[in-house]
């Protein structure tokens, strides 16, 4: 009897706890055509600008409940999205997007000019406490951190109902803009923050289930672990191919055998897929297939004021064999590069790489007086075989390299704030020829530690100012100059991705999901 | 009784300052800071640094955060987790079940197992029972839990197609008793073997130690048969080691397994404690510590008053005070 009372209460708290594990209002119907999506890292706030990491797994989300302008391909072409088109007006200094009319938010509300004002006037003002408010610091009226500034008037107008205007403080094309910060703008439904201080706006409960107006809509979350959204079937740009996504987090490595066991439709970003897994994954009948652009820039950072002489860095890069580093990290799907201009961007002026020459790195070391100093060399777990390599390269040129193995944000704060010399990091580049040094080199993100930004500064501002054309080319190609010559950092190669297919959904831009954009309107399940 | 648990109780309170206070200053003391993972993007500005500092608070000094820490703890406040910045005891309500099931599974699977196994080796020495306790032993301590995993998942999943290699449900599903069971099965299985090793040595020690006593010598002289001095007396003699082993394992029932809940992505608290760290959100990390101290010191006052039950020597001991 005993027995049967314990075995009873065991299996009441067995379902009472799975209970536990199924929020989010009622259960999904057992009939619903479901894309299991994978991704390797949480996202942080379901709120679009309240993202602490900022990262692109967040973004990944996002992208999904919330409109944003424009779609980006992954070769830098652009499509229209929350925008039916766009044109330059003011002279330079002005973007005007004409608004697709049928775009609509979850409840039914219109999406409009309107809506996207009063969201960006709402996250400038500086009483709210938006995260990565930086990134309206290009609109005029505001401040470097994108504050709206005190008795000026924000660079955004509703013009008409579908009519948005934008201001910049410079002059800036509708590419440039979409390039650089189409995946940070998107559309919040201001109709439900009316009364709403802008203080108290990350508090709203309306972050908990959010209401976007993005190809899906939300229907349970649990932090950190699962995310169930459900297709919304009047975006304006065609419904999903699906009734709902569910979306969990797993471990990196598990994510290429859920999707042979079947757990697993798809996984962020892109079915991104190592060159050593093809054969696995081939073997199990999933065709891969290459990136149509590069979407990984690797660098290795350096600490300029711990390295102060150029002539020392430049041995650094002389030392380091790049082909080789790039074939092993790569298995062949690299390109090896001296610049974090992408080849396929318009004012791309030459590669910039300095061959493997160690002799030539003996002599640069000897003329500066090079004293043996070991170099602390800081890298993520993934990487220490790189690492090990690298180190043994300078080692072969005389530069003494200790590696120490962190964490990503233990490496990043490590360089910011100089307890390493060196560090390995990779970017998703974009096809602007600034992505990566324009916010690089300011007073505020001095992330290599150089003394004088001025040479930076003055050579960036010319390309900024530079017409597009061979005028912003020739720009590039000083600033270009510039770096190979003091060599604050240097460039390693641009990594070609490989993309696992999905056998079960079709229609996925894989290449363009590398750059933070998926078309899940387009998605259809088999 | 009732005072020797108050005595209990009041040791618990600087012991629970202490772990609270450690923990935190090594978190403070840990490179970089949820702000510096703005850093990774590239794309920041130092006022948004600025900012997300100074809404955290992680400009005022340790104590003071401490101090702020722990009177919203006394108000029943764990706080916001900085990452989603939603309560810190709503993540840990959602992860706490699925943590409870599948460690729970693994580990009350692995004490079903461990004591007949154990007491079995202890009573029939060399025999088949005693080899399978030795290799059960060996497989649990030698075999990591992540190689464990990825071989059950390589057999069972990839190659037979059995069950499935991860999460709690079929997506999709509304969630039955039996999909849970079926994606259990896995992972609970690696809790299980990872487990099992500890409790069979612990528990045919303990035994082998019983069957030495001048008592069971009684029992055996006195006529008694084998099954009758096993159970009425080696197994009853040996509670209160075994009794030991079983409760220690229930922190680690709360706390979750970080390495199989991330192989198999099981939202339990190891993974959130794992995700939180990663992230630096100190908030969410000083929340789990805090359920996984209450549940430690739980433990321990259970574990003592198990003692009582299980040995009349200790309950009269202490009534004798």
């Amino acid at each position: 009897m005993n027995v049967k009372k314990i075995a009873a209460l065991f299996l009441a708290l067995a379902l009472g706890l799975s209970g536990c594990a199924q929020t989010g209002g009622e259960s999904a119907s057992e009939e619903a055509v479901v894309v299991r999506y994978g991704i390797s890292n949480a996202w942080d706030s379901l709120m679009p600008y309240n993202s602490p990491s900022g990262s692109n797994y967040s973004r990944m989300i996002y992208d999904k409940l919330y409109d944003r302008l424009a779609f980006v391909h992954a070769d830098g072409t652009l499509s229209p999205r929350g925008a039916k088109s766009w044109e330059s007006a003011d002279e330079g200094y002005s973007v005007r997007f004409y608004l697709n009319e049928e775009a609509r938010f979850h409840d039914g509300e219109p999406v409009t000019a309107q809506s996207w004002a009063d969201t960006i006037r709402r996250m400038t003002d500086p009483d709210c406490p938006t995260l990565g408010r930086s990134a309206f610091a290009v609109l005029s009226g505001t401040d470097a951190g994108g504050a709206a500034l005190p008795g000026q008037e924000v660079g955004v107008e509703a013009e008409d109902a579908y009519v948005l205007k934008l201001t910049f403080k410079d002059p800036t094309t509708p590419e440039d803009f979409l390039l650089d910060k189409n995946r940070e703008y998107y559309v919040l439904p201001t109709h439900l923050m009316e009364d709403v201080a802008p203080e108290d706006t990350m508090d709203m409960d309306l972050w908990a289930a959010p209401v976007g107006s993005g190809p899906c809509k939300f229907f349970s979350e649990v932090m950190g672990s699962s995310l169930v959204l459900t297709a919304n079937k009047d975006y304006h740009l065609g419904a999903p191919g699906f009734d709902q996504l569910d979306i969990a987090v797993m471990d990196k490595n598990s994510l290429l055998t859920a999707l042979i066991a079947g757990d697993l439709d798809y996984y962020a970003i892109g079915g991104s897929i190592t060159a050593n897994d093809v054969p696995t994954a081939e073997a199990a009948g999933f065709q891969v297939e290459e990136g149509t652009a590069p979407n990984t820039f690797f660098e290795l950072m350096l600490n300029n004021e711990t390295i102060s002489d150029a002539r020392i860095r430049r041995a650094i890069e002389l030392s380091l064999d790049k082909e080789l580093l790039c074939e092993q990290s790569t298995q062949g799907y690299g390109t090896v590069t001296g610049t974090s201009v992408l080849p396929t961007c318009s004012s791309y002026a030459g590669d910039f790489n300095s061959a493997y020459d160690p002799a030539e790195a003996r002599a640069l070391l000897e003329e500066a007086g090079y004293e043996g100093t070991t170099y602390r060399l800081a890298c993520t777990s993934n990487r220490q075989g790189l690492a090990a390599l690298m180190q043994q390269q300078m080692g072969e040129a005389g530069i003494s390299v200790a590696v120490e193995t962190v964490d990503s944000t233990t490496m990043f704060a490590g360089m910011a704030d100089g307890t390493y010399d060196m560090g390995i990091a990779s970017h998703t580049p974009s096809a602007l020829p600034l992505w990566f040094l324009e916010s690089r080199f300011t007073e505020d993100n001095n992330i290599f530690r150089v003394e004088d930004l001025t040479g930076y500064e003055t050579r960036i501002a010319a390309v900024k100012e530079a017409d597009a054309g061979e005028a912003r080319t020739q720009a590039v190609a000083e600033l270009e100059a510039y770096l190979a010559q003091e060599r604050p950092f240097i460039p390693l190669w641009f990594g070609m991705g490989l993309h696992v297919r999905s056998n079960t959904v079709s229609g996925i831009d894989y290449p363009s999901a590398s750059f933070s954009n998926e078309n899940v309107w387009e998605w259809v399940k088999n | 009784m009732i005072r020797y648990v108050r005595r209990r109780l009041l040791t618990v309170i600087p012991v629970f300052f202490g772990i609270t206070l450690f923990v935190f200053c090594f978190l403070s003391l840990a490179p970089g800071t949820i702000a510096d993972l703005m850093g990774e993007s590239g794309s920041i500005s130092y006022a948004d640094q600025a900012a997300l500092e100074e809404r955290l608070g992680l400009n005022d000094p340790l104590p003071v955060r401490y101090v702020e820490w722990l009177w919203d703890l006394f108000h029943g406040d764990l706080g916001e987790s900085w990452q989603t910045g939603r309560p810190v005891s709503e993540s840990i309500a959602q992860r706490v079940g699925p943590s409870l099931i599948l460690t729970g599974t693994g580990v009350a699977l692995a004490i079903l197992l461990a004591i007949p196994l154990g007491v079995l080796a202890a009573w029939r020495p060399r025999s088949a029972w005693d080899k399978l306790s030795s290799a059960c032993s060996m497989v649990s301590f030698g075999v990591p839990g992540f190689l464990l995993s990825l071989v059950l998942v390589y057999v069972f999943s990839l190659t037979l197609g059995l069950l499935p290699s991860s999460r709690m449900y079929t997506t999709g599903s509304s969630g039955s008793l039996w999909d849970l069971l079926r994606h259990l099965i896995l992972p609970a299985s690696v809790v299980c073997l990872s487990n099992l090793g500890e409790l069979v040595k612990q528990t045919r020690a303990a035994c082998l130690e019983t069957m030495g006593e001048d008592y069971i010598r009684t029992a055996w002289a006195k006529g008694l048969r084998g099954r009758a001095v096993l159970l009425r007396h080696v197994l009853r003699g040996s509670l209160i080691p075994i009794l030991t082993t079983v409760l220690t394992h229930i922190p680690h029932i709360i706390g979750g397994s970080v390495v199989v809940e991330r192989l198999f992505g099981w939202p339990g608290m190891g993974s959130l404690m794992f995700t939180a760290i990663l992230s630096r959100d100190y908030a969410l990390v000083m929340g789990v510590t805090v359920v996984i101290a209450l549940t430690v010191f739980a433990t321990n006052l259970l574990l003592d008053l198990v003692y009582g039950l299980a040995d009349p020597r200790v309950r009269q001991g202490r009534y004798g005070r």
